[in-house]
């Protein structure tokens, strides 16, 4: 075989040996290869020792009450009034690529509640702010998941067309 | 591939479940990467509490998405994509900045299991930690996408096309990022051989 190191796929063939990830037919040939090839072989040892030090990094265990948190807060966030309101719109909004139009209008919306001038009450009771402020903030929450989706949706798209080579 | 497209069959069914509204199917599918997604997070931030905070919130936006969820691509290429995005983010926003954690307080109960059988001395134990120490910190110290390439090769055993998909870039990005990753790697834990 080709010295791995000297042609256009670096390293490669090395590094997929290091990871297992080598069929037995190639890695006999590799292994053949290292034998007279001194640079390979040190690039392998080196690697070995990257591959076996990361092996000793243990993640630690998952906590016990993770679930139990992540469902108070689904449960938490499904009986926003906006998020209803807001969700029959979602495919629509992220086909036509408007959600930042529709963030304007709701901010510009939550903005016009928050700050509508002192009709009845001068100075607004602090909870209702205090709810206002969190909608906006659930908002900006969601309109960054549409982004995201719309990226990802426009990412997978893209690569959808191109064959998935080797 | 036979696999690939198997798993991918099955958790894009468990979330177009979760679309028509079962819960069940949602609970499968946290069950099933919970594990993966906060050890990734963990890695990426090295900081428990933060990579917790993380974790949720990846759960939460998948929930959150049920409704506009297309199976375009393999469920993990989505799920690491929303996962690597708030950890960048939480990164460039310095949200770790509490720093990484020492491994006294925060690995302290984790098994000394590779030296051998019998317990570990006091010495060994030591000479575990230190080299875990250097682990952490080597990692630590790469480009926050050359770690997350290297993150997602090592542990989660991705193949390069599909950590281009979370990434967002070509495969041939994906090798340079990982190709430079491990050289760095290879640099500062050589003397660990
Ligand atoms: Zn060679």
């Amino acid at each position: 075989m080709r010295c791995p190191i000297e042609t256009e796929e670096h390293a490669e063939t090395l590094l997929a040996y290091c990871a297992n990830r080598l069929d037995p037919a190639q890695a006999a040939a590799l292994e053949r290869h290292m034998r007279s090839c001194a640079a390979c072989r040190s690039f392998q040892e080196a690697q070995q020792t990257v591959w076996e030090a990361l092996d000793t990094w243990e993640a630690p265990p998952v906590p016990a009450d993770f679930d139990r948190r992540l469902y108070q807060r689904i449960e938490a966030e499904g009986y926003t009034w906006w998020q209803r309101l807001f969700q029959p719109f979602r495919p629509v909004l992220l086909r036509q690529g408007l959600p930042l139009a529709a963030a304007a209008c709701l901010l510009v919306m939550a903005g016009i509640i928050a700050q509508r001038p002192g009709e009845r009450r001068p100075a607004p009771a602090p909870p209702a702010v205090r709810v206002e402020s969190v909608q906006a903030e659930q908002v900006e929450r969601t309109l960054d998941d549409l982004e995201l989706l719309h990226q990802f949706t426009e990412a997978t798209g893209v690569e959808k067309h191109s064959p998935d080579s080797m | 591939m036979g696999g690939a497209a198997a798993a991918l069959d099955y958790d894009a069914e468990l979330m177009l479940r979760v679309k028509e509204g079962d819960g069940a199917s949602f609970g499968l599918l946290l069950e099933k990467h919970r594990s993966a997604v906060i050890h990734f997070l963990y890695r990426m931030v090295q900081n428990h509490a933060v990579a917790e905070e993380l974790a949720q919130e990846v759960f939460l936006r998948v929930y959150r998405s049920r409704s506009t969820y297309e199976p375009t691509a393999k469920f993990t290429t989505w799920l690491f994509r929303i996962a690597t995005h708030l950890a960048l983010n939480a990164l460039r926003d310095g949200k770790n900045e509490r720093g990484q954690e020492s491994l006294d307080g925060s690995v302290a109960e984790l098994p000394v299991r590779q030296i051998s059988d019998a317990a570990p001395t006091v010495e060994q134990s030591m000479v575990y930690r230190a080299r875990l120490e250097e682990v952490r910190r080597a990692v630590s110290l790469l480009p926050e996408k050359q770690r997350a390439a290297v993150l997602m090769h090592k542990y989660e055993e991705m193949e390069y096309s599909q950590i281009a998909k979370v990434l967002g870039c070509s495969e041939s990005a994906v090798k340079s990022l990982l190709f430079r990753a491990y050289e760095t790697l290879r640099a500062r834990l050589a003397h660990m051989a």
